[in-house]
């Protein structure tokens, strides 16, 4: 009664003292503006983001589209077969094909789903991967958005919001296919995601840094790609990131063969399209962290050189030129990994895969932070690397023990990782059963112990 | 710290998001519908961590809760069937939490006045170093690979000042994890699987 009343009043008072409120609103906005937003301010924080963000959406999915005919025509080859060949010389034109194919396509959303959620998925999705674009280090200087001080950490987060596009995506459709696709990709997601943040930590030893064009410059100024020093969490990063992005071997969410399609079985049409440009969006991403984290970024070695022969007036470009394009070698070659290894490996088993993600990524993630910190700390009692201001400082004979030692360090992971997998248990029950009968466990607990 | 102009904006524009978000967890009807909202109140609790110029804190807030926790959350309340709840969304236990609820509101708006009045949270004036490190703004053309003042400082302090309660709580997250694992896979089950 108490509230129907207040609501009432509400409902009677509200547009006066609304409209006053608006037109106050709409007094003071031109006034704070001017004193809040300088012509400076305005072309520093708005225009040239704003330019910067366009052309690099335009290259980006112009990119993806071509990815999708990448993976087809590698698959082709990888299988013997031609590819798409038809539309276009070369089927150059095929992803525009596509792309308008899936536009006039009807937009089907399924009668029981729970549509705002099912609206808000893709876009979830899509939002998540393209944000992360701005803060990717293509190439010195102008070539990058933005360069905020906890980069990698930001992308790190924002991509794992965007699992939540998947995750709700299969619940809303109401459907069951899908809530199986949903469930298996954030069982997989959760345990990946545990596995990428530890391998970057023992990254983050040598980097100094968590800015992405600060991880470059740390490369640039040691000349030297962290892939020497950091073997062991490449190889880690790489296999989580693959399982991170959904791709086959670890494609469980999608599982076409399984699941119909996985998350995605209920959306057509255009919406379908949005999913499909965010999982490859987030390959490219994936691919430039790895290439930032790993491989130089957009640095090789001897670039500076090269920039110092050319007149001054031209070095500046010469070198944003050289690093877009040794940036996008990079990806290029992480990328056709990925499709490489999506049509060579045969897809995971459930407890496959997470026996993989918790048994051999984490302890492996783990046990190199700890290598690595001992490595360092050893290199830096040698007098082999000084920390100066949180740049890193060495002579040749640093770069050799750190490369030697990162190498070195792969053999105390394997022996490990041995000695964990040959006494634990497997994750699936029905191994259990009938490797380690219920009679001997109740005897003999200690884990160091081989069943009969 | 006064907050003018951008900061302002942005202070305001988070802090209603965050409690009309906050709002909606409590009073949507669909349960996934409430974690979708408590998804909101925690990104733009982040956003408030990025004007404290905790950046760490603000990317970590993201990570942890938002990617992990509730992406648990949402694993669990796909599991469970939750239809009853959404039937029927009040228990009688509803008078006394929101009796309990006013309570502590009560007693947080009384803390946060009485501390505003003997002249804010910091009882001594903070030093110079945490002066700088607050008004300490990123720099856009920073020199290779420094360490952002932020990670820094809370690494250090991690360490050193709050090594004791980061132990403490995360022997109490083993043992939740230890003990969860204890209850789902007890001995009595493990035998009726075998």
């Amino acid at each position: 009664m108490m509230i129907q009343w207040l609501w009432i009043t509400a409902l009677h008072v509200a547009p006066k003292w609304l409209e006053s409120l608006v037109e106050q609103l709409f007094a003071a906005l031109p006034v704070w503006l001017t004193s809040n937003l300088t012509p400076t301010d305005a072309t520093d924080f708005i225009v040239w983001p704003l330019l910067q963000i366009g052309v690099m959406l335009l290259i980006v999915l112009t990119v993806v589209a071509y990815l999708t005919l990448a993976e087809r025509k590698v698959s082709a080859w990888i299988q013997v077969r031609v590819g798409p060949n038809r539309t276009g010389p070369l089927g150059l034109l095929q992803p525009a094909a596509d792309g308008i194919k899936l536009l006039i396509k009807e937009d089907v959303i399924p009668f029981k789903a729970d549509k705002v959620v099912f609206t808000l998925a893709p876009i979830i999705s899509m939002v998540c991967a393209f944000i992360v674009l701005a803060v990717l280090p293509y190439g010195p200087h102008y070539a990058s958005i933005t360069n905020i001080n906890i980069g990698l950490l930001f992308i790190l987060s924002v991509s794992s919001v965007g699992v939540l596009g998947i995750i709700l995506g299969g619940w809303a459709s109401n459907s069951k296919y899908p809530l199986l696709g949903a469930l298996r990709s954030s069982a997989q997601m959760v345990s990946y995601e545990a596995a990428i943040g530890l391998t970057i930590v023992s990254a983050l030893i040598f980097t100094r840094t968590f800015s992405m064009q600060g991880i470059v410059e740390a490369q640039r100024s040691l000349g030297v790609w962290f892939i020497l020093f950091l073997f062991p969490s490449f190889i880690v990063f790489l296999v989580s990131a693959v399982a991170e992005t959904n791709r086959a071997p670890f494609d469980l969410a999608e599982a076409e063969s399984e699941l119909v399609g996985g998350f995605h079985t209920e959306y057509s049409g255009f919406r379908f399209s949005i999913f499909f440009i965010a999982e490859y969006t987030n390959m490219v991403v994936v691919s430039a962290i790895a290439a930032t984290l790993y491989l130089g970024g957009w640095y090789v070695p001897g670039m500076d050189w090269v920039a110092a022969q050319l007149p001054a007036a031209y070095r500046e470009a010469a070198l944003t030129l050289m690093g877009v394009t040794a940036f996008s070698i990079k990806c290029g070659a992480i990328l056709y990994l990925f499709i490489w290894m999506r049509w060579t490996f045969p897809r995971y088993r459930y407890d496959q895969l997470m026996e993989l993600g918790w048994k051999w990524l984490m302890p492996a993630a783990l046990a190199n932070i700890v290598l690595t910190a001992t490595i360092f700390i050893l290199g830096k009692e040698l007098g082999l690397v000084r920390s100066v201001k949180g740049v890193l400082e060495m002579a040749w004979q640093g770069k050799v023990f750190f490369t030697v030692a990162g190498f070195l360090s792969l053999f105390p992971i394997l022996a490990l990782l041995n000695a964990i997998n040959r006494n634990s248990r497997s994750f699936n029950l029905r191994a259990q059963r009938t490797t380690i009968p219920l009679s001997t466990r109740k005897v003999k607990l200690s884990p160091g112990v081989k069943p009969a | 710290m006064l907050l003018v102009g951008w900061e302002a904006l942005f202070f305001w524009l988070l802090t209603l998001a965050a409690l009309f978000a906050a709002v909606f967890t409590v009073s949507a009807h669909n349960p996934v519908h409430c974690a979708l909202f408590l998804i909101s109140t925690l990104i733009a609790t982040a956003g408030l961590f990025l004007l404290l110029r905790a950046e760490f804190v603000a990317g970590a807030q993201i990570l942890v809760y938002v990617g992990g926790i509730l992406v648990l959350f949402l694993f669990v309340l796909m599991l469970v069937n939750t239809r009853s709840e959404v039937e029927n969304p009040f228990n009688r236990q509803d008078k006394v939490g929101a009796f309990i609820a006013v309570l502590v509101g009560l007693a947080l708006l009384g803390a946060v006045t009485y501390t505003q009045q003997r002249g804010g949270f910091f009882k001594t004036k903070p030093s110079a170093d945490r002066l700088a490190i607050e008004n300490a703004r990123p720099d856009p053309n920073a020199p290779a690979g420094v360490i952002s003042a932020d990670t820094e400082t809370l690494g250090v302090t991690l360490y050193t000042r709050a090594v004791l309660p980061f132990e403490i709580a995360s022997v109490l997250l083993l043992m939740a994890i230890v003990g969860s694992v204890l209850l789902a896979r007890d001995r009595r089950q493990e035998e009726t699987y075998d």
